[in-house]
């Protein structure tokens, strides 16, 4: 084993924190969603690092079906996304105040 | 520290450092622009844990697909206007707070030091070969590889659905 498992678990520990301070944190759209697949990579990381650990291949498989999701959410996102900006310009969340009561 | 530990951590290092300057760049091609290094970063990790098929798939998939689609989504939307804004909202230190949060998981990963377990590994049969990926796949993961193909189908359906130009029905 190169690395111990609980290093491997903080830099993925790490990863997600800046993935939520920038979901949280920014206003455009497109940011968020390239947040949400840091914080995505870094799941993906700490599967690999129990993949590892316990000697056993699910855990990256796991990790496949993690990036099929994200691919998949990619698609429907930036869907959406296009579809807003077709009745109003600007990707900002602040912009998207339809459903305010 | 040998040499394999030593690129452990400059990979560890350069993803933090790479997606903490995505998170936070103004423009967002230059945030794109890290995000790739990131994922680069990343595919490098999952190459030292032993896990070649899965960094293959991150660079093809993540660096390839997704990254490009973003970018030319970035391209049809107005640039100009989103950097004349403020890139964060007002209650960022707020999220900044939730993020550290998570950050003092390290050190609670930490305190319970784990031990590696005495691994066994035959050479001639290295983990996250094709091959194990592919029999677990198609062994006890049948089931929602099948489903995995199902959300992705939904997903381009979705997609064209939603980005389609809609026209008055006769």
């Amino acid at each position: 084993m190169i690395v111990p498992l609980h290093t491997i678990l903080g830099v993925s520990a790490i990863l997600f924190g800046i993935g939520v301070f920038g979901f949280l944190a920014r206003r455009n759209i497109i940011l968020m969603f390239v947040s949400v697949e840091v914080m995505l990579n870094a799941v993906n990381i700490s599967l690999v690092g129990f993949s590892q650990y316990f000697q056993e291949p699910h855990g990256q498989v796991v990790a496949l079906f993690v990036i099929a999701v994200a691919a998949a959410e990619a698609g429907v996102g930036l869907g959406l996304l296009i579809a807003i900006n077709r009745n109003q310009t600007g990707s900002s969340v602040g912009d998207l105040t339809k459903l305010k009561w | 520290m040998t040499l394999l530990t030593g690129t452990f951590y400059y990979l560890a290092a350069a993803s933090a450092g790479s997606a903490l300057l995505a998170v936070t760049r103004k423009n967002p091609v230059h945030s794109m622009l890290w995000v790739l290094a990131l994922f680069l970063h990343v595919a490098g990790i999952f190459l030292i844990l032993g896990a070649e098929f899965l960094a293959a798939v991150q660079v093809i998939v993540y660096a390839g697909a997704i990254l490009v689609f973003y970018l030319f989504v970035l391209m049809l939307l107005d640039l100009s206007a989103e950097e004349s804004q403020s890139r964060f909202g007002t209650h960022w230190p707020f999220a900044a707070m939730v993020g550290s949060s998570f950050v003092i998981l390290v050190w609670i990963t930490q305190i319970e030091r784990s031990e590696s377990i005495a691994t066994t590994t035959d050479p001639s049969h290295p983990l996250g070969s094709v091959a194990d990926i592919g029999m677990a796949l198609f062994g006890p993961f049948a089931l929602p590889f099948e489903i995995a193909s199902l959300i992705l189908l939904a997903a381009i359906v979705g997609a064209i659905i939603l980005a389609r130009k809609r026209t008055a029905k006769k």
